[in-house]
């Protein structure tokens, strides 16, 4: 009797799996299509613009080498996207963690409604002070052809702001580990660095992926504050210069291979940093 | 090595909450104190004011002579080990030993030095085989060791531990209490140690400091002076185990005797309580008589003096019996009773629904006052409590004038009481 009813469960179940797994595949397909195409199509060279067909007729690496020859600005593009992704990086995960690590361990006034108020003007979309960062930028100059470093302000002015995640995770390390350091004679700053931040390795690395990862896809704020430059535009803004109609025909190979380019780096540090990743965003969740 | 003094301190919290009232207590040089108190009674509260982990909301500490209220914890030449061991967990164990040496600026230490102080500390724990391990790697019990080795690598002047063996299993807590007995011999310094464990407070300390919730001290004194001479209701049923029966009844005097009346039973009080009793010239009133388990006898024939119980539950432990009776009127006992003394045929009477004869032993009473729950044979200089007592003195110690303890801090909520 019992074996009859474990087995209906086992039946069950392998019922329920395979369910889930034809789901996962459709969607998986569904999700991975649109990068397969890309793909494929920027090793098209019989021609340049839409065409209605997936696989090219003629293979070749032509919109690779266009992309790095002089006639074309994508390796400024390129430059500049990595730049500002560089700087933001680097300052955002700085001045993220100073932040983080100051509202888990630091009890201040006013602490629980800045932070409130911080997770209240977070809920608004960045692009609703776009026309006003815009005026700003363009009084000190750094609009247009200068978009970069105005760009770098613009990105790093509200990293504090990301404060959550990684303040979850420093509220997982017992505070007893702070007091174990300062009987044993450490600094704050001595704590931080030889205690603290060596643990935080997995929600370290997490932030400086989201923060690279920020600032190398946007768009709208790169877009609007280059505002057609071809020096100061970064490669999304650049690429989606190559979608308008008026260049579409002749570009759109090119787009695919630039696409395939901007690719790349994100996904090699995704793979070196993956496992870490996911420590890092469920790292608050289990900590053994 | 060194004197610890603390006098007045207190611990308000923002929002007003008062976890310690009126602290006072002057440890000698490598002494052994034990706070011991249910959670909540501000114990560790008064350890983390020592080692200089919460401010100090009035009243000051001192070691060695030197007011450390205003001293990082690092000033003030103490190690600590804390409840859930706080390892560093990306470190080695030998790391995290060697950890309070390498920031040891005056004087710094050599490698060579740091390495052998953390040998020989390992050895000492027997952990040395453990060294390059992360603490993850580690049990509880070795986990609790590498936490002590790094505390006694640094030349401290206090040792404090807070809960230390809480985390770890009945067994090993056993055997880490011993190995703390030793490891005091060996490093001998001043110990402030706190635990909600009556066991451990009772074989540690040399003198135990009892707190309760509110963050009162009921009681100052050695192990045998609180299990003898409790000097209220509450110390009397924290220390020893199973808790001391307490029964509502009168204290009668009849010329220059003594008697008790518990049940309805008149029973005479007698030896040394009987001549306490006479000299502080008691008054009769309504007391709570204090019988420990093991000062319940077992009378095998009915006599004076004896009376019969009803067991409701019995706790067969090995080497004893815990009886929960209840008797005639329906009040509740535990008794202790030594399974060695009994034969075969007695031990299956300890059943539940049996009725036996007992009888309590007259030296062991303790005579808790209704009104206050102080002893009405010791005097109760520690207790701080909410309601002025003044209109109790007489009846507890009429003739003894004691110094005052201490006049009232700065603080106005609370009032100490003072003979």
């Amino acid at each position: 009797m019992q074996e009859k009813h474990s087995m209906g469960m086992a039946a069950k179940r392998r019922i329920a799996n395979t369910f889930a797994y034809i789901m996962l595949g459709i969607i998986s397909i569904v999700w991975i299509l649109p990068f397969v195409f890309l793909v494929f199509q920027s090793f098209r060279v019989e021609s340049t613009g839409v065409v209605g067909y997936v696989f090219p007729h003629k293979w070749g690496l032509a919109n690779y080498v266009f992309l790095f020859s002089a006639e074309c600005n994508f390796l400024q593009w390129y430059f500049n996207t990595f730049i500002i992704a560089l700087f933001v990086c680097v300052l955002q995960t700085a001045m993220q963690f100073m932040m983080s690590y100051t509202l888990s361990r630091f009890r201040f006034k006013l602490r629980k409604p800045l932070m409130n108020i911080m997770l209240v003007l977070g809920m608004f979309p960045g692009f609703l002070t776009m026309i006003v960062l815009y005026q700003v930028l363009k009084t000190v100059g750094l609009t247009g052809d200068n978009a970069v470093p105005g760009l770098i302000i613009v990105y790093v002015a509200s990293s504090g702001m990301g404060y959550y995640v990684s303040k979850g995770f420093l509220d997982t390390l017992p505070k007893s580990l702070d007091e174990a350091a300062t009987v044993d004679g450490a600094t704050k700053l001595q704590i931080f660095f030889k205690v603290i931040l060596p643990l935080c390795k997995p929600i370290l690395i997490y932030t400086i992926l989201t923060s690279f990862m920020g600032p190398w896809g946007d768009f709208i704020f790169a877009a609007c504050i280059a505002l057609g430059s071809q020096t100061g535009m970064n490669v999304a803004a650049g690429l989606n210069s190559w979608l308008q109609p008026a260049n579409i025909s002749a570009n759109f190979t090119h787009f695919c291979a630039g696409g395939v380019i901007v690719a790349i780096p994100v996904m090699v540090l995704f793979m070196f940093l993956q496992k870490y990743y996911v420590e890092g965003v469920t790292g608050g969740a289990v900590k053994g | 090595m060194a004197q610890v003094k603390l006098t007045n301190v207190k611990k308000v919290y923002q929002g007003g909450t008062v976890a310690v009232q009126n602290f006072n207590l002057d440890i000698a040089d490598k002494e052994f104190i034990v706070f011991v108190g249910p959670s909540g009674c501000g114990k560790s509260t008064t350890l983390r004011m020592v080692a200089g982990l919460e401010d100090i909301s009035g009243g000051t500490v001192e070691i060695d002579g030197e007011v450390v209220n205003d001293l990082q914890p690092k000033d003030r030449h103490i190690s600590m080990v804390f409840q859930n061991y706080a390892l560093y967990p990306h470190l080695t164990v030998y790391e995290n030993i060697a950890f309070p040496l390498r920031l040891q600026k005056n004087p710094k230490l050599t490698q060579d030095e740091i390495y052998e102080r953390v040998t020989s500390a390992a050895q000492v724990l027997g952990i040395t085989q453990y060294l390059t391990r992360k603490p993850k790697a580690l049990s509880g019990g070795q986990r609790q060791r590498v936490a002590i080795g790094r505390a006694m690598v640094k030349d401290c002047k206090v040792f404090l531990m807070d809960e230390p063996l809480s985390n770890l299993d009945t067994k090993l807590r056993n055997q880490m209490r011993a190995e703390i007995i030793l490891l005091r011999k060996r490093i001998n310094t001043t110990f402030i140690y706190v635990t909600h464990d009556q066991t451990e407070a009772m074989t540690l300390g040399d003198r135990i400091v009892c707190m309760k919730e509110g963050g009162y001290v009921m009681q100052i004194g050695t192990p045998s002076e609180l299990f003898d001479w409790p000097a209220s209701k509450f110390v009397a049923q924290f220390v020893g185990a199973p808790m001391m029966n307490t029964i509502v009844c009168d204290l009668v005097k009849e010329g220059n005797k003594y008697f008790v009346t518990p049940f309805g039973y008149k029973l005479p009080v007698d030896g040394e309580k009987l001549e306490l009793l006479r000299s502080r010239n008691v008054e009769p009133q309504q007391i709570y008589l204090g019988v420990r388990p093991e000062h319940v006898t077992l009378v095998k024939e009915k006599k004076a003096n004896s009376f019969p119980v009803t067991i409701e539950v019995n706790e067969m432990m090995g080497s004893e019996y815990h009886l929960h009776a209840a008797t005639e009127d329906g009040t509740k006992l535990i008794i202790r009773i030594p399974t060695i003394n009994l034969t075969e045929e007695e031990r299956a009477k300890m059943v539940s629904g049996q009725v036996i004869n007992i009888a309590f032993e007259g030296k062991a009473m303790h005579f808790f006052s209704m009104k206050t729950e102080y002893n009405l044979l010791t005097d109760n200089q520690y207790t701080a409590d909410k309601e002025p007592l003044e209109e109790e003195k007489p009846a507890e110690a009429p003739q003894v004038a004691e110094p005052k303890e201490e006049p009232a801090a700065e603080g106005e909520e609370q009032e100490v009481k003072d003979e």
